[in-house]
């Protein structure tokens, strides 16, 4: 036989071992329910409003505020900065390049925490870390935030240092709001993932 | 006959080797670019569904098949594998022209039998094809080759019923080609 | 970013002037490789030529890993691709059909035309033979209608169905094909020998 078919046989045979070795990697990682069932219950995966509020002053850009309420509802009011994706049109593919950036945290806002719990629930389902949920949502934030109550007499001091913050908060969010009024909508810059490696060149 | 000679009479084809990369890069660049593989057969469909909106319109209106392929904004013949199949054609007449292969109409067969039984039996298997085709969403080049390519398993159903039953029936032909 | 149709990187109205370029590339390699003789593909089912099996499957694999790899790398989406809907029953009663026309008529629908372009009179009947027959299905339709859109899977691919990736898939194709291509080469010189006379 013709040695150079040897060759030939020999580079096919490599290149289609190649795909074999380079195309291993599951479509979708979805983790196991067992998994998935730990990390629901451990309540690692709720941040506070204070914490919120304090990374929002200090301008973390590691922070991004997901809004699951409707759109409309978000047109009345939301945080400042957040994106909104209503939690029916969560996991367009356009929308999930928002989760899973190296170096973020996804924090998920509802007017309570529940939608945005199963926000949370559909993330780490596809696959997505670092994604968090705001305890008790925007009712919550109204009422430590934009809206604190002072500590009775007998409380530990640390109540006095949150509703010190809380009040300094409260000066920056809703003074914030007071200088750019409703309608003059900061543009929102918001990270997102790059479309999935379009090389320059190719075809 | 004796050996060597027929030896030098045989045409000068590529390496089919050669051939088949050359084959399966030009699959590759036009799913690259179109989205969808080489076809043949659709081609005579067109063919088949404008002649027959030309001359009975009505009825081919009518026909659930050909309605199908019936549009109003442009002719059935305006399509990408009708442009395609010209091509088809013409690049065949280049290669013939370029290996020396185009003459006078001939007909090639086994000397086992007559010109006349070959074009009775060309007939009727083009018509088996054509009806095949239909049946099978494509030939061997759309759905066979181009199917299997894209990893469909329509394609790779339809290549294997191809092969086999050309495979099962081959004995009962042989007169035609050995 | 590939396909560039479908994701409108190069406009619709280049189509046709494409589709052209590509059946020329066609037409030339179908016909360079020796199929525009009958005697020739059918010898794949006589044992005695097997340049359908080596251009094919050569194209084939060559075609199934290069689509992995553009797709590995991000150039191709093949989410995007057309993918041939799957018609269980229909489709194996049409490749049988199509199996005896090709051991019948010694072509199939593309080799027949590059026949044609050559010359071939057999070729031309065939060619005229495809459109009867195709003529044929269209006006007898409604007898089998239900029996043509039957057992619809959808656009599945191998992958769908079996679950076995499509790298897998695509080994699987090489290591047979290759596999083929060394046996088939002994059994036509051993053919081949007992047949002194044949000629092209």
């Amino acid at each position: 036989m013709n040695r150079n078919y040897i060759y030939l046989t020999i580079l096919m045979l490599v290149l289609a071992v190649g795909t074999v070795l380079v195309n291993n990697e599951p479509k979708l990682k979805q983790i196991e329910p067992q998994q998935l069932l730990v990390e629901m219950v451990q309540p690692t995966r709720y941040v506070t409003t204070d914490q919120v509020a304090e990374m929002m002053i200090h301008g973390d850009p590691s922070l991004e505020i997901v809004d699951v309420r409707s759109a409309a509802e978000f047109e009345k009011f939301a945080l400042p900065k957040a994106v909104n994706i209503p939690l029916d049109s969560l996991i367009n593919p356009s929308n999930l390049s928002y989760f899973g950036i190296p170096g973020t945290r996804v924090v998920f806002v509802s007017n309570d925490d529940i939608a945005a719990d199963q926000a949370w629930v559909l993330t780490k389902r596809l696959g997505y870390k670092s994604t968090y949920v705001m305890r008790g949502g925007l009712n919550c934030w109204m009422q430590t935030i934009i809206d604190p109550q002072e500590p009775g007499e007998n409380e530990p001091s640390l109540a006095f240092e949150t509703y010190t913050f809380r009040k300094g908060a409260q000066q920056y969010f809703t003074g914030a709001q007071a200088e750019a009024p409703e309608g003059a909508k900061v543009k929102v810059e918001v990270q997102r993932r790059k479309k999935t490696s379009v090389a320059a060149g190719g075809c | 006959m004796n050996k060597h000679h027929s030896k030098n009479s045989e045409p000068k084809y590529i390496n089919p080797y050669l051939g088949g990369v050359l084959l399966g890069l030009l699959v590759l660049v036009t799913v690259l670019i179109t989205g969808r593989g080489l076809g043949a057969s659709g081609a005579i469909k067109s063919t088949v569904v404008t002649t027959a909106h030309v001359f009975t319109p009505e009825q081919a209106k009518s026909n659930a098949y050909m309605n199908k392929f019936i549009s109003d904004d442009h002719s059935p013949m305006y399509t990408w594998l009708v442009f395609e199949t010209l091509g088809i054609f013409l690049g065949g007449l280049l290669s013939g022209i370029v290996f020396g292969r185009v003459k006078k109409l001939r007909t090639e067969h086994s000397p086992k039998i007559t010109s006349k039984t070959r074009l009775i039996f060309a007939l009727i298997g083009g018509m088996l094809f054509g009806i095949g085709s239909q049946f099978g969403r494509g030939c061997t080049s759309g759905a066979a080759l181009s199917g299997t390519a894209t990893f469909a398993l329509g394609g790779a159903v339809v290549m294997f019923a191809i092969f086999g039953t050309g495979y099962a029936a081959a004995y009962f032909f042989r007169k035609l080609w050995i | 970013m590939c396909p560039l149709i479908p994701n409108g990187i190069i406009g619709t109205g280049w189509d046709f002037v494409i589709a052209l370029i590509l059946g020329i590339a066609f037409g030339f390699i179908l016909e360079a490789s020796g199929f525009s003789s009958s005697r020739n593909i059918v010898g794949v089912f006589y044992g005695y030529n097997f340049v359908v099996l080596r251009v094919f499957f050569t194209a084939l694999i060559v075609a199934m890993v290069g689509l992995l790899y553009f797709s590995y790398f991000g150039w191709l989406d093949l989410s995007k691709i057309f993918i041939l809907p799957t018609y269980l029953i229909p489709m194996i009663v049409g490749g049988v059909i199509m199996g005896i026309g090709f051991i019948m008529g010694g072509f199939c629908p593309g080799t027949s035309f590059t026949a044609v372009a050559i010359g071939k009179l057999d070729g031309i009947v065939f060619t005229i033979g495809l459109y009867l027959g195709i003529f044929v299905f269209t006006e007898a339709y409604p007898l089998f209608g239900d029996f043509y859109n039957s057992g619809d899977l959808g656009n599945v691919t191998i992958t769908d169905a079996f679950g076995i990736p499509a790298s897998w898939v695509a080994m699987a194709f090489t290591v047979v094909a290759l596999a083929a291509f060394w046996g088939t080469s002994l059994i036509e010189k051993r053919v081949r020998k007992n047949r002194s006379e044949y000629k092209f």
